[in-house]
């Protein structure tokens, strides 16, 4: 609702779903899921700490994350990112309803002129 | 269960604030030194990589903000954003808005004042433990409702047995309250004063403000080790002395003896009964100190004028408080009257009760105005039903204006139940403005009414109207039921829109009528309106007769001139009594302006007075049950002084000595009621009793005076007798005399100043105090006036507001068919027809609100039967007259708007669409 993913270029409310997404393999801390969304996205997506961090603390004040800090690969020490089951589910979810939306939005893009 | 969990972690993050913050910075930093290591390994030097890794990151307190603010931030963030929103629209139309929110402060003010006096009668003691608190009273008292007194001796007797309940104490709480007279000589300076006992504020658990309370040792005969020791209110001393710090140990002197104060008592602590306070409270053991000159209450055979309580063990229930106590009741009467038996039977056949005390349900106060004030909460609460409706009705036109915004918001998106929550918070908006407001009209209006109690009375009321929880939790409450009586209509009918209809282009005429017309809902609503706004005004119709009635009910005296001076010679000897009386009237009969003086040692509505029984040959003896028939001990012209009439026989003469044959003076009631055949003069009647070691007195009656109210304006007037002073049957003069000055204008109190010098001038050692009759009768009325007033206040509100509603419907109605009578004016429709046309649905309902209001008040005003004086609870005056004011201001509401929309241009409403 009051989220503003300014200069990241997402669309609003995209961003938990995909940080939902990047911990669905593992466990992570917050420059990785940053620079794993670069990655995957091939660099479409450039999410700074200002969009993050909120993100973070939103997912889990709603009990869709957990976090606590764990030693790094190089023993230094981060707070790491999980998702739980409820996030999981969640993430069910949206993923449905976003695939479910954006092939109606393409079948509209890409329909005929005439059709329109 | 997500709102809990939020507002959990809410609470959490706010105990843990440092906690999270540490975490949030360690991090942020964690995240940056990750940044760092990347860029490093890139090749790019250490401190250049920090400082892009800087401005990569960005602002970090900006982050920080940001993370902070999702806490709260969807839930309050839109909810502040709809606060806003609604804060600008009722800042774009401030017409609607005050009135709105003024309406809402004097309905919900209006409520809430007069809920401040309910809770003063009704709050828990400010004393410890309350609930533990109970009354000693009897199953008599307690039946027949008067509070229970007792005597000294039987107080001695339960102190003495307290171990059985966690103490006792007993106070001066039977009838009015004790009056001590603090100047010693010339006009009276009066104060409520209560006896306690020693351990009175230790066990209540009062505090002394300043200095100390009273100490067992203190309430002894003649005073304890400090002598005659005094505990002063918070309210004197701010008032006598200014709240010096220095008010311990000074003197006092408290009829013409000197005290010692020893402390202070906290503001909140008024006594131990709602409507009575004290000013100043002296141990029962220096009783005979400050009555010395009447004769003292604790030593004799004294009247029952101790109240007396226990206070409950912790585990301990009135019941079983109340079994022990009557085990005791025997050994109670044996050891507090040893050598007296005659009242044993009585007094153990009416055996103990404990009463509630702490709750107050036995406060006298309590029962003479809990039915007033209840009455008056049912009619403010009438009021705010129909201010209700009227907001609603202005919201829901305002709905109808706002239709196109609430269409377009729909059609962008907006949910239903944002559209709703946007309609509520501005009427949330509204009500918590309202309560505000409506707050401070209660802090106005709950003084403002206990001042008007206390208005011609002696003894101000004492009724703690303060602004406490339980009463802004009230005034809270009523605002949220307000809030949902009128708020939710709109709220709902907002969530209705239908975009699409609102978008599409045609005006009204031509937009197909919705099945259920919103005329529906406020055609009902201004109904509801006219049946409560009809309610009320019957109500207030039958209160304002009473007291009509009861204002112009004959007092047999003349009562406008009449000015009485109660005057103390309590410092002179009893002997010397009759001499002075002589000459203070003569004194009083000497100031200009003043026709008529005489003196008697009580005085009519002063509620004390003197009282017998008497044997009338030919009617039944004469026995305990029987009320005591009252009697005024009077010198000649008595009668005069007070404008009373004497029908038939003479006044009391100066040849009316103690020596001369006993005569009497009877009121008509008397008359009626003894000789039924109108001959009472000449006849004769016999005392019921007569002092130690006399016989009965026969009295010939020489005279029938016109019957005069006694006690209130409110009483039955009982039969009465009037003798000589000069015969007294109690022997020796009383201290206390009341000199009656009838004046030749009609503002006695004018004449007061010259009067005090009079008597100062006969003897300056003199105490006395001034009063007008007038100011007596209307104290005795004083409630009636009250609730006359207000519900009359109340009635024409309801009147008004029923007429804005009145006035908002056909108005609504014309602006709704404003295509239409357009057309029918320009097709040649007569503007008589137009106005019959808007105005048929508004004078439906009228009348079905008048009809309705009118059956419901038939079957509601026999609950007022017990608050109006000969005025029928279905008084035909009343009922007919407020349904003519109904109908005249109701049809002048709804023609005003009937008539414009009928002389408007029918052009201009075509051009509308």
């Amino acid at each position: 609702m009051g989220t503003s993913d300014k200069g990241s270029g997402l669309v609003q409310g995209t961003l938990d779903m995909l940080i939902l997404r990047t911990l669905q393999l593992e466990p992570m801390h917050g420059y990785g899921i940053g620079v794993r969304l670069g990655q995957i996205s091939q660099g479409v997506f450039q999410v700074n700490a200002g969009s993050l961090f909120p993100a973070f603390r939103r997912l889990e004040r709603d009990g869709l994350i957990t976090a606590e800090w764990r030693a790094t690969e190089n023993s230094r020490r981060a707070k790491y990112y999980a998702l739980t089951p409820r996030g999981r589910a969640s993430l069910k979810r949206q993923t449905r309803d976003w695939e479910t939306q954006a092939s109606a939005i393409a079948r509209i893009l890409h329909a005929n002129l005439g059709e329109i | 269960m997500t709102l809990v969990r939020r507002l959990a972690g809410a609470v959490r993050a706010l105990l843990r604030h440092d906690a999270s913050e540490r975490e949030l910075d360690d991090e942020l930093q964690a995240y940056l030194a990750h940044l760092v290591e990347q860029k490093v390994s890139t090749g790019m030097r250490a401190d250049a990589a920090q400082r892009a890794a800087r401005a990569e990151m960005g602002s970090l307190a900006a982050t920080k903000d940001a993370v902070r603010a999702v806490g709260w931030e969807s839930a309050v963030e839109a909810l502040w954003q709809d606060v806003r929103y609604a804060a600008r629209v009722l800042r774009r139309s401030p017409l609607f808005t005050i009135v709105a929110i003024v309406t809402l402060a004097l309905g919900i003010g209006a409520n809430s004042a007069i809920f401040t006096v309910v809770n003063g009668l009704v709050r828990p003691l400010p004393v410890s433990h309350p609930q533990r608190l109970a009354l000693v009273s009897s199953r008599q008292a307690l039946a027949e409702g008067y509070p229970a007194g007792w005597v000294y001796p039987v107080w001695q007797q339960i102190g003495a047995r307290a171990d059985a309940f966690d103490g006792a104490v007993a106070w001066s709480g039977v009838g009015s309250p004790e009056r001590f007279n603090l100047a010693q000589r010339g006009e009276a300076d009066l104060v409520n004063g209560v006896f306690v006992s020693g351990n009175f504020f230790t066990m209540l658990g009062v505090p002394a403000l300043l200095g100390r309370t009273f100490t067992p040792g203190d309430d002894a005969r003649g005073g304890g080790p400090d002598g005659a020791v005094a505990v002063i209110s918070y309210g004197l001393w701010q008032r006598r002395f200014g709240g010096a710090a220095d008010v311990i140990d000074r003197t006092i002197v408290i009829e013409r003896a000197p005290f010692t104060i020893v402390g202070v008592t906290p503001p909140h602590f008024l006594g131990l009964e709602a409507g009575k306070s004290f000013d100043v409270a002296v141990p029962i053991g220096l009783e005979p100190l400050i009555h010395r000159a009447r004769g003292s209450w604790i030593d004799g055979p004294g009247p029952s004028f101790l109240s007396v309580a226990v206070r409950l063990k912790p585990n301990q229930s009135f019941e079983a408080a109340t079994g022990l106590l009557r085990q005791m009741q025997a050994g109670i009467y044996d050891a507090a009257h040893p050598d007296d038996s005659s009242y044993r039977e009585a007094f153990l056949n009416d055996p103990f009760i404990l009463a509630p005390l702490g709750t107050r349900s036995t406060s006298e106060a309590r029962q003479a105005y809990e039915r007033p004030f209840v009455t008056l909460l049912i009619i403010v609460s009438i009021v705010l039903l129909i201010a209700c409706a009227n907001i609603a009705n202005l919201l829901l036109s305002r709905a109808a204006a706002r239709h196109g915004e609430m269409c377009v918001r729909a059609a962008l998106g907006a949910s239903r139940w944002r559209l709703a929550r946007q309609m509520l918070v501005e009427s949330s908006l509204l009500a918590a403005a309202g309560a505000l407001a409506g707050l401070l009209v209660a802090a106005w209006g709950g003084h403002a009414l206990v001042a008007q109690l206390s208005r011609f009375r002696v003894a101000p009321v004492a009724i703690d109207a303060e602004i406490d929880w339980p009463v802004v939790a009230f005034t809270a409450a009523t605002a949220i039921v307000t809030l949902l009586l009128f708020g939710l209509a709109p709220a709902i009918r907002a969530a209705k829109v239908a975009p699409a209809v609102g978008l599409r282009g045609p005006g009204p005429l031509l937009r197909p009528r919705s099945r259920r017309s919103p005329l529906v809902g406020r055609g009902g609503l201004v109904a509801a309106q006219v049946a409560l706004s009809i309610f009320l005004l019957v109500a207030a119709g039958l209160f304002v007769r009473t007291f009509d009635r009861l204002a112009s009910r004959p007092t047999g005296y003349a009562t406008d001139r009449v000015l009485i001076a109660n005057v103390d010679t309590s410092h002179t000897r009893p002997t010397d009594r009759a001499a002075l009386t002589e000459r203070l009237i003569t004194a009083a009969a000497r100031v200009p302006g003043v026709v008529a003086a005489a003196a008697a040692p009580s005085s009519p509505l002063s509620g004390s007075s003197f009282a017998t029984l008497v044997e009338v040959p030919g009617a039944p003896p004469p026995n305990r049950q029987d009320p005591p028939i009252p009697l005024y001990m009077v010198t000649p012209g008595w009668f005069d002084a007070y404008g009373a009439t004497i029908l038939a026989g003479r006044d009391v003469s100066q040849g009316d000595r103690a020596s001369s044959e006993a005569v009497v003076l009877v009121n008509e009631s008397f008359a009626r009621k003894f000789f039924p055949d109108g001959r009472a003069v000449g006849r004769s009647i016999r005392d019921a009793w007569a002092p130690e070691g006399e016989t009965q007195r026969s009295r010939t009656i020489i005279g029938v005076v016109g019957d005069s109210i006694f006690s209130s304006a409110r009483d039955v007037i009982p039969p009465m007798l009037y003798q000589p002073l000069t015969q007294s049957p109690f022997g020796a003069a009383p201290p206390d005399l009341s000199i009656a000055v009838r004046s030749a204008g009609s503002a006695p109190m004018a004449i007061a100043v010259s009067i005090a010098r009079a008597l100062a001038d006969v003897d300056r050692e003199l105490s006395f105090e001034f009063r007008t009759l007038e100011d007596r009768v209307n104290a005795s009325i004083a409630q009636e006036r009250l609730v006359a007033v207000l519900s009359a206040f109340f009635g024409v509100l309801a009147l008004i507001l029923a007429a804005v509603g009145l006035y908002g419907l056909t108005s609504y109605a014309a602006a709704q068919r404003r295509s239409e009578i357009g057309i029918r004016i320009a097709l040649g429709a007569r503007r008589s027809e137009v106005i019959t046309l808007v105005l048929r649905r508004t004078l439906t309902v009228t009348a079905a609100g008048i009809v309705v209001g009118l059956a419901v008040a038939a079957a509601g005003t026999r609950y007022l039967r017990a608050m109006l004086y000969e005025v029928s609870p279905i008084d035909p005056v009343t009922f007919v007259g407020v349904t003519v004011l109904f109908a005249v201001v109701a049809s002048t509401a709804a023609f005003v708007p009937a008539r414009r929309a009928a002389i408007g241009s029918p052009l201009m409403a075509l051009r509308a669409e």
